[in-house]
C-alpha cells in the first residue's frame, strides 16, 4: 500500500473521527450529571418520582441504543401533530439519543457506588454535626465517584465503540468514511485505520482514567 | 450533678423490645463502663443518646436540656444542638477514607462549626501531639493500623469539644495487641475529667478506669455499681454467670 494513498484517505477519516470525538465528548459531558441526577432521583423518597427514575432507566438499558437512535431520527417525526416539530439536525438527534442512553447507565453505575458506602459514615457525619448538604457534598459523593470510576472508565470506552452506531443514522464518522473508501478503493486498509484511530482513542481514555484512578486512591 | 438523665427508655423494633424501659444518670466528670453480653441492647441506648436511633418511648436529657420527654423529641434543631454536647466513637471506626487524617479532625470544625482556619489547625496539632500521630498528619486511613485509626477517630470527636464522649466498643474491631494503645488514649481523657460512658467487653479497663459500670442484659438494666464491687462481688445470678462467662 502505497504512501500516497495512505495520504488521500487520512483527511476524510480524521474528519470523521473529528465527528466520533465530538459525539463522545458532548455525551459524556452530559450523561454523566444527568445520570447522578437519575440517581438521586431513583432514590427520592417521593415516590412518583423515584418510580419515573427507576422506569425511564428500565427502558433505556432494557432497549438497544440502535433502537433508540431509529427512534428519535426516524420515529419521532412520524408522530401525529407534534412530529413535525421533532425533525432535528441527524448529529443532534443522535447526541440526544446517546445522551438519553448513556445517563440510564451512569445511574446504574452511581447506584452501585452509592450502596458501597458504609452507613457508619452517615452516622459519623451525622454525629459530627454534619447537615444532610455538607454530608452528600464532603462525604458520600467524593467516595461514590472513587468507587464508579473503573465502571466509569469502562463504559467511556464502550461509548467510543458505540459511536459507530452513528453510522446507521447516516451522520458521517470514522467508520462511514472508512467504509467509503473500503468500497471505492477495493482495499481493507481503512478498515485497519479506523481500528487503529479507535485503539488511539481508547488507549488515551484508559490512560487518563488510570490517572485518576491513581490520583484518588486515598493512600 | 447530672449531665445525662435517661428514665424508662424504651426501644422497640415491631414486635421486639430491645430497650424495656431503661433509667440510669450519668454525672459530670463520671467514667461509665456499660456491659453485658450481645445483643442486650448496650450500642441501641448508646446510640439513642445521640439520635442515631429514634427511641419508642422514655425520656432523655442532656444537661439539663429535654432530647425526648416522654417518648416526643424535641425540633430538629434542638436535637441537634443538644446531640452536638456529645461525641462518639464508634467500633469501627468510621473514619472519612477519602480524607487524611488532619482533614478528618478539621472537617467537622470548618463546615459544621465554620470555626476560624487558624483555631481550627491550633486543635488540630494539639491533639494529634495528645494521641502521638503528628507524624501521620498526612496519611490516609488506609495506611493506618487499627489502634492508630481509633485514635484518629477519638481525636476527631474532640476536635468538636463535646461534654460527654460515647465509646461503642472501641476496642472490639482490633487485634488484641493494638487496644492497648487506644485504651491509653481513654484513660488519659478520664484522667483529664472527661465524661464518658465506654460500651465495653474490657473488663480490665472498666475495672481500671471506670467509676460506675452497669450491667445490661435482655433490654434491662439489670445492676449498677463500681466497678470493683459490680466485678468482684455481683448480686445478682446473671450478673454472675456473664462475669463468668466472659473472664474465661
Amino acid at each position: 500500500m502505497s504512501f500516497e494513498y495512505f495520504n488521500t484517505i487520512l483527511m476524510p477519516m480524521l474528519e470523521g473521527a473529528q465527528m466520533t470525538v465530538l459525539l463522545f465528548l458532548i455525551a459524556i459531558l452530559v450523561s454523566i450529571p444527568l445520570g447522578f441526577l437519575l440517581t438521586l432521583m431513583a432514590r427520592s423518597s417521593i415516590r412518583p418520582v423515584a418510580w419515573l427514575a427507576q422506569i425511564y432507566i428500565y427502558v433505556m438499558r432494557g432497549t438497544p441504543l440502535l433502537l433508540q437512535l431509529l427512534f428519535i431520527c426516524f420515529g419521532l417525526p412520524m408522530l401525529p401533530v407534534i412530529g413535525e416539530y421533532l425533525v432535528m439536525d441527524r448529529f443532534v438527534a443522535a447526541c440526544l439519543g446517546f445522551i438519553l442512553n448513556y445517563a440510564a447507565y451512569f445511574a446504574e453505575i452511581f447506584r452501585g457506588g452509592l450502596l458501597a458506602i458504609d452507613k457508619g459514615q452517615y452516622e459519623a457525619a451525622q454525629v459530627l454535626g454534619l447537615n444532610k448538604w455538607q454530608t452528600m457534598t464532603r462525604v458520600i459523593l467524593p467516595q461514590m465517584f472513587r468507587v464508579a470510576l473503573p465502571a466509569v472508565s469502562n463504559e467511556s470506552v464502550t461509548l467510543v465503540k458505540d459511536t459507530a452506531l452513528l453510522y446507521a443514522v447516516a451522520v458521517p464518522e470514522l467508520l462511514h468514511y472508512a467504509q467509503t473508501a473500503v468500497n471505492r478503493d477495493f482495499t481493507i486498509m481503512p478498515f485497519l485505520f479506523a481500528g487503529i484511530i479507535y485503539l488511539l482513542i481508547t488507549l488515551f481514555l484508559t490512560i487518563l482514567f488510570k490517572w485518576l484512578e491513581k490520583r484518588f486512591k486515598f493512600q | 450533678m447530672s449531665i445525662i438523665e435517661v428514665s424508662n427508655l424504651k426501644k422497640s423494633y415491631e414486635k421486639l423490645d430491645v430497650l424495656k424501659g431503661i433509667t440510669f444518670n450519668v454525672n459530670k466528670n463520671d467514667v461509665v463502663a456499660v456491659v453485658g453480653p450481645s445483643g442486650s441492647g448496650k450500642s441501641t441506648m448508646l446510640r439513642s443518646l445521640v439520635h442515631l436511633e429514634e427511641i419508642s418511648g422514655g425520656s432523655i436529657r442532656v444537661s439539663g436540656e429535654d432530647l425526648v420527654k416522654d417518648g416526643v423529641y424535641s425540633k430538629p434543631q434542638e436535637i441537634k444542638r443538644i446531640t452536638s454536647k456529645m461525641g462518639m466513637v464508634f467500633q469501627h471506626f468510621n473514619l472519612f477514607p477519602h480524607l487524611t487524617v488532619k482533614e478528618n479532625l478539621e472537617l467537622a470544625p470548618r463546615m459544621a462549626r465554620k470555626e476560624e482556619n487558624s483555631v481550627i489547625q491550633r486543635r488540630s496539632t494539639e491533639l494529634l501531639e495528645k494521641i502521638g500521630l503528628t507524624d501521620k498528619a498526612t496519611a490516609y486511613p488506609a495506611n493506618l493500623s487499627g489502634g492508630q485509626k481509633q485514635r484518629v477517630a477519638i481525636a476527631r470527636a474532640l476536635m468538636m469539644g463535646p461534654e460527654i464522649l460515647l465509646f461503642d466498643e472501641p476496642t472490639s474491631a482490633l487485634d488484641p495487641e493494638l487496644t492497648g494503645e487506644v485504651l491509653q488514649v481513654m484513660k488519659k481523657l478520664a484522667e483529664d475529667q472527661m465524661t464518658m460512658i465506654v460500651v465495653t467487653h474490657e473488663m480490665g479497663f472498666a475495672k481500671e478506669v471506670a467509676n460506675r459500670a452497669i450491667f445490661m442484659d435482655n433490654g434491662e438494666i439489670i445492676e449498677t455499681g463500681h466497678p470493683d464491687e459490680l466485678f468482684t462481688n455481683p448480686k445478682f445470678e446473671r450478673t454472675r454467670s456473664f462475669l463468668i462467662r466472659s473472664l474465661k
